[in-house]
């Protein structure tokens, strides 16, 4: 055999035998992998809504468990029903239920970031007014600086706030640069947060990605400032 | 004793200190800086890298009398980044949260030209339970100059070690101020040459 020959065929069944280990590995841990994928994301809709705590540490299945008790996700449909079914061709929506009805209503939030997308979730009250919570999940943000968007501090500050003016049109709720008692007048205060120094780029498109977002979801925000929001029944 | 003096535990101890992969060879510096920022990915990024060292060496020794001289750095390779992709695999499975803390690190453990760099001059010539020890020396070597950094970093930066608070209360209350600094790559690169410089001058006494 020549020497090239068997250069080939050393080269390709080490491949081989590097391809059946991976994927042996691969499958074999798929279940655990996607478990653990599905769980950040019911852990991070938790935390839009306060039920967790972001200082602690919850388990895994206590996560599974609260998520399961408190939240029911549907399907925003073209129409503005809510409904249960895949989100093909609607919008993704959870619902944090007490009582028997929603307390608030959780949003996916994908918008674009200075160094990459920023995605979160961001809670409203059921008057379909006031931010109820804001988490960060994952973004590719300079450290220290644009990055300072995924701790607590920050996404305190949207607590509160609102996505209408006081006449009751929407605006969204914006990042400013600097503090907003220094640079926004008093009655539109509602509809701002401080923002983060060193990081006015950031601020400027997350702001940017919010009101795209909460625009896609006016005709749910509306329904519930009328009080009458229509929940899939069973759940 | 005599395992202490045996050339398998030398091939161990050697890199931990006297020829440490960071400070004597000057490799996988890189990763150094990134990755040491909170004392706990430190730590696992070390385990990962260590194994992979060492079960590469393993690996790559016990093929060394059939790997055809023209295509062993592919065969090198191929064996490191395999188990570069099963490191990062049965992280995303076991420790999900550390995993996206270290998001791209482990796999640039590819990269880290220590793990190459043992293959090629050491495990190519030496029997597979040295080439195993002597992979398993670097990656602790590499382990220990992690740690170290890492250690301060946190602890100067953060004012905890492994999420724990260390400073207490009543300093942060006095006026003390966590060194911001610290979080940044530079302060990693300070913190490396200065360890350098007192690693040469103690083992020159």
């Amino acid at each position: 055999m020549s020497d090239q020959l068997k250069s080939i065929l050393f080269t390709a069944a080490v491949a081989l035998v590097c391809s059946l280990l991976l994927t042996a590995a691969a499958s074999g841990l798929k279940a655990r992998k996607l478990r653990n994928v599905a769980v950040d994301r019911q852990k991070n809709i938790l935390k839009a809504v306060g039920l967790i705590d972001p200082d602690q540490t919850v388990s895994a299945s206590q996560i599974e468990q609260r998520y399961a008790e408190n939240i029911r996700c549907y399907t925003l449909a073209g129409t503005g029903r809510i409904v249960d079914g895949d989100t093909s061709d609607g919008l993704p929506v959870c619902f944090y239920i007490k009582d028997g009805g929603a307390a608030a209503y959780i949003l996916p939030v994908d918008s674009r970031g200075l160094w990459g997308k920023i995605h979160g979730y961001m809670a409203i009250e059921k008057d379909g007014k006031t931010v109820a919570g804001f988490s960060v999940y994952s973004h590719n943000e300079t450290p220290g600086l644009g990055g300072e968007i995924e701790k607590p501090w920050f996404q305190k500050n949207f607590v509160g706030k609102k996505i209408v003016d006081e006449k009751g049109d929407f605006v969204s709720v914006g990042i400013v640069k600097g503090k907003v008692t220094d640079v926004i007048a008093k009655a539109q205060q509602p509809n701002y947060v401080d923002g983060i120094s060193g990081a006015s780029l950031t601020g400027k498109f997350l702001t940017g990605g919010l009101k795209k977002v909460l625009m896609e979801y006016e005709p749910l925000s509306e329904q519930f400032r009328k009080g009458a929001v229509d929940l899939p029944a069973g759940g | 004793m005599k395992l202490l003096q045996s050339p398998t535990f030398k091939a161990f101890s050697e890199p931990l200190v006297k020829n440490n992969p960071v400070f004597i060879q000057s490799l996988g510096i890189c990763s150094a800086l990134a990755v040491t920022v909170q004392l706990q990915t430190a730590v696992v990024m070390a385990l990962a890298m260590t194994s992979v060292t060492a079960f590469s060496s393993l690996t790559i020794s016990s093929m060394r009398k059939v790997i055809p001289r023209n295509v062993r750095m592919i065969v090198e390779l191929s064996v490191i980044a395999s188990l570069v992709i099963l490191a990062d695999q049965l992280l995303r499975a076991y420790l999900y949260e550390i995993s996206k803390q270290l998001s791209v690190f482990v796999g640039l453990i590819i990269t880290n030209c220590i793990v190459m760099g043992r293959s090629e001059t050491y495990a190519l010539g030496n029997p597979p339970i040295k080439s195993f020890m002597d992979g398993l020396g670097n990656g602790a070597g590499y382990g220990l100059v992690l740690v170290t950094v890492a250690a301060i970093r946190e602890l100067l930066g953060a004012g905890k070690l492994f999420g724990f608070a260390v400073i207490p209360q009543a300093a942060y209350d006095f006026g003390y101020m966590n060194m911001g600094f610290m979080q940044l790559a530079p302060a990693a690169f300070i913190i490396i040459g200065l360890l350098v410089w007192l690693q040469k001058t103690l083992m020159k006494e």
